[in-house]
């Protein structure tokens, strides 16, 4: 089989734009959680969210769509867009890779997933075909929320005309993106893959119905940075984000081939059904053992060469704690050998575009040696105090291995395990 | 790599809740556009749809209560519901119950949607606009999501292998078929339930394609001549709903357990224009890579297709192209190719056309017949490709070429060929 590695990165977070401000701040400890600004919240029971900030707000790492879009074009695609062309912008230009012949062009593939797509141009529609009629809907509406335009915009932009595809597997669609790329690069139908996530849905019909459906964080609408807390006792539901992760997969022949600098190898990846329920885990948490278990077998690694877990850990009572004793009949006698920190604890639940931007984290773990800490976890649950927490900050730790996992509604598990070249 | 076939077929479509009855009625050159009646009309430029005949499920009507508990029903948008029946029909037509863990974690479900629950999003947008966020159903997002397709289905049947979900607009269902297919030949599963579901037939869908002057307007008064693929006449595509579903299996799995096959998937492409979001590249080139990608993956010339089931959604502009790109890939054979456009019939399925037009052709390969391209009165182009005008064609058929086209220039080809006995 071939070998696949990713050769550029590139992400918009609530901690910022750019994978260097990104890690920069995630290792720090800070959170991206704040008070919601987009709409006005007052009569909704969730009021936090992890919003990427604007360049006025945060002049260092905030996001300005003009970097990257220009301003006529911006009104004509949601969001999600935005953040999908900056992500793959800052990503291709990491792996300096500018396909100009038709030979190259048509060999990238570009997979961009996402949970919902372009949710608040939907629910604005609604209300302008109910209030003014439907004469006055845009042309650009459709294509602007469709859920497969942050892909069909970045091929456009880039000329990438190989295999185009949308993973839309709710919060495992972002690690899905990335197993589909692998698969596609495995079986020659693409050299070359530009594959992530990106969502941008903090929309008060959203938030209503996350809210319905007891998923989302209540109690700490006073103190929004501590609302997001994987694996503590206190945790009662996630915190909505936003951004985007994009990275460039590539066989390793052709990279090197073109003198490409490979970052890391994608070695493993596994995915399954609970066939259980529509919102919650099967107590057992069959179907993430099976993910994760199947990542180690692709990547024909055993469970004791994970140095380093990016936990799918939403922060909801239920969900920590089936991933944990998913976790803990694989990596049963680990103990603090094994290091496990949630991404989520700093920039909230990014959705579809989850999977990826941890991905990107994961791999930063593994090439620095640094692993980013879990923020608010003054209280591990029982199962989680056997493991390395990371609970007290940033860590450094010689890493060979690292899994990152994903899973959503629908009882879909998806697991990648990134290995160092 | 090994070797896909399709053992069972499903299907809820405009012409009627089930396979047989569909076909037959499609062979009967019947059409499925009508005016909807559930809502207003009057104010929008395009009056006409293709809906779902529901009714007690007797002469063909689909009646949602034999597929899913009312109670469920109204949790979920439509197709959902569409995905369920489809897959049903699909499971039970292969024969195929996995029951021990073993079969159950060697099968898995992709089924795709194009908008997925626009109409659910609409609906309660307009809901907390009148009455507040807290009135939200905790059933609201899992009901709306895309890959809840996939989600209830393997549920319903125990399904726990790979689950996933695509959106590529409407090249949608043809994807789901072909990444399924690779799923099975890669061994991440023995059997895949593949397929897509749309159902967004309402005031918002129905205003929003219409702005992007995607939809048929000059047919208000006579709607079931309002779809008429390459005729000169034709002003965009009719809008249809519905579901389609195939059980794809590793051939010798089917054999072993002595499954009729109906053919085997053995070509799949797929590419992107990196064009325009909306509008298809005007010399196809998109297309035609894409077909060429197919062929050659599935090993066979021009010449050894037979029948072509065309993405021809009765746009200006689209047919033509398309006509164009498979003129350009046939060469000197375009003389002895058949090729038709169903959605004549059925209307434009979205993200479920490619996966009932997949059924169509395999149905096309079962019976030695290429079904018609009703409302084909004036064709706009002179074209040496026989385009089936009105009446089916009976012809030996043994291999036969889907094409499916999304915005955002995201294309997809399925090969399908008879298995000699």
């Amino acid at each position: 089989m071939k070998r696949i590695v990713i050769t550029g990165m590139g992400a918009v977070t609530p901690l910022g734009v750019g994978v260097d401000t990104y890690w920069k701040r995630l290792v720090s400890g800070m959170s991206g959680v704040r008070a919601l600004t987009r709409f006005d919240a007052s009569d909704h029971v969730c009021k936090v969210a992890a919003e990427v900030p604007s360049r006025e707000e945060d002049p260092e790492g905030g996001f300005d769509p003009n970097d990257f879009i220009e301003p006529r074009e911006q009104k004509r695609m949601e969001r999600f867009i935005h953040f999908a062309l900056a992500a793959a912008h800052e990503a291709l230009a990491q792996a300096r890779w500018k396909p100009e012949t038709d030979e190259d062009r048509e060999k990238t593939a570009t997979i961009i997933a996402t949970g919902i797509g372009g949710f608040p141009a939907m629910t604005a529609a609604a209300k302008l075909v109910s209030e003014k009629g439907p004469r006055r809907v845009s042309p650009f509406l459709v294509p602007s929320f469709l859920a497969n335009l942050a892909a069909g915009q970045v091929s456009i932009r880039h000329g990438l005309r190989g295999p185009l595809g949308t993973p839309v597997t709710a919060c495992a669609a972002g690690v899905q993106a990335l197993g589909d790329a692998f698969r596609m690069l495995r079986t020659g139908e693409a050299e070359i893959a530009v594959a992530g996530g990106a969502e941008a849905c903090i929309d008060p019909v959203s938030f209503a119905g996350f809210s319905a459906a007891r998923a989302l964080s209540t109690k700490r609408n006073d103190d929004p940075q501590a609302a997001s807390r994987p694996f503590d006792a206190e945790r009662d539901g996630f915190v909505m984000g936003e951004g985007a992760g994009i990275l460039v997969l590539e066989t390793l022949e052709h990279a090197q081939a073109r003198g490409a600098e490979p970052i890391a190898e994608i070695t493993g990846y596994g995915t399954t059904a609970d066939a259980h329920h529509v919102t919650a885990s099967p107590e057992d948490a069959r179907g993430q053992k099976g993910a994760m278990r199947k990542a180690l077998e692709v990547a024909g690694l055993s469970q004791s060469d994970i140095g380093y877990i990016n936990a799918h850990s939403t922060s909801t009572p239920l969900g920590d704690a089936a991933e944990l004793t998913a976790i803990s009949s694989i990596f049963a006698n680990r103990g603090k050998d094994l290091s496990i920190s949630s991404t989520k604890s700093a920039i909230g639940h990014l959705l579809g575009a989850a999977g990826a931007v941890e991905a990107i984290a994961a791999v930063k773990a593994l090439v620095t040696g640094i692993m980013p800490p879990s923020l608010n976890l003054g209280q591990p649950d029982e199962a989680a105090r056997a493991y390395d927490m990371l609970n007290e900050g940033a860590k450094e730790k010689k890493l060979a291995h690292v899994l990152s996992n994903g899973f959503g509604f629908g009882g879909v598990n998806a697991s990648v395990v990134f290995s160092k070249i | 790599m090994r070797r896909v076939v399709v053992t069972g077929l499903g299907m809820v479509t405009p012409l009627g809740c089930g396979v047989d009855v569909t076909w037959s009625r499609i062979l009967e050159g019947r059409s499925g556009a009508g005016r909807p009646d559930t809502f207003e009309v009057s104010d929008l430029a395009c009056q006409v749809a293709c809906e779902i005949p529901r009714g007690d499920g007797s002469d063909g009507t689909f009646n949602p209560d034999d597929w899913m508990e009312p109670k469920e029903q109204r949790k979920v948008d439509d197709f959902i519901v569409y995905s369920v029946a489809a897959a049903d029909q699909a499971l039970a037509d292969a024969g195929w119950k996995p029951e021990t863990y073993e079969d159950q974690i060697s099968t898995g479900v992709l089924i795709g949607s194009g908008i997925g629950g626009l109409l659910g999003i609409e609906q309660n947008a307009l809901l907390l606009k009148e009455k507040g966020p807290r009135r939200l159903s905790p059933f609201f997002i899992p009901g709306r999501l895309i890959n809840l397709c996939s989600g209830h289905v393997s549920i319903k049947h125990g399904l726990k292998g790979p689950n996933h979900a695509v959106v590529t607009a409407c090249s949608t269902g043809a994807h789901a078929v072909g990444d399924a297919a690779r799923l099975i030949a890669l061994g991440d599963a023995d059997v895949m339930v593949a397929g897509g579901a749309e159902s967004p037939i309402g005031r918002l869908a129905l205003a929003g394609f219409a702005a992007c002057r995607a939809l048929s307007t000059g047919f208000n008064d006579d709607p079931q001549r309002a779809s008429r693929p390459y005729d000169k006449d034709r002003d965009g595509f009719v809008m249809g709903e519905g579901a389609g579903c195939v059980v794809l299996e590793e051939y010798e799995h089917a054999k072993a357990r002595g499954a009729k096959i109906y053919a085997e998937v053995i070509g799949y492409g797929m590419s992107g224009d990196a064009y325009h979001i909306t509008a298809p590249a005007e010399d196809g080139d998109g297309a035609y890579r894409c077909m060429q990608a197919a062929l050659k993956r599935a090993g066979i010339g021009p010449s050894d297709i037979d029948y072509v089931n065309a993405h021809g959604t009765s746009t200006p502009l689209g047919d033509e192209i398309e006509l164009g790109a498979v003129s350009r890939l046939m060469g000197d054979a375009a003389g002895k190719l058949t090729m038709s456009s169903t959605k004549s019939s059925v209307g434009h399925l979205l993200g479920a056309a490619g996966a009932v037009e997949a059924i169509f052709s395999v149905l096309a390969i079962r019976d030695n017949v290429a079904p018609p391209t009703i409302n084909l009165d004036n064709p706009s182009i002179e074209t040496d490709i026989d385009l089936v005008a009105h009446k089916p064609k009976q012809m030996q058929i043994d291999t036969v070429l889907s094409n499916s086209f999304g915005f955002g220039g995201t294309n997809a080809s399925l090969v399908f060929r008879r298995v000699a006995d």
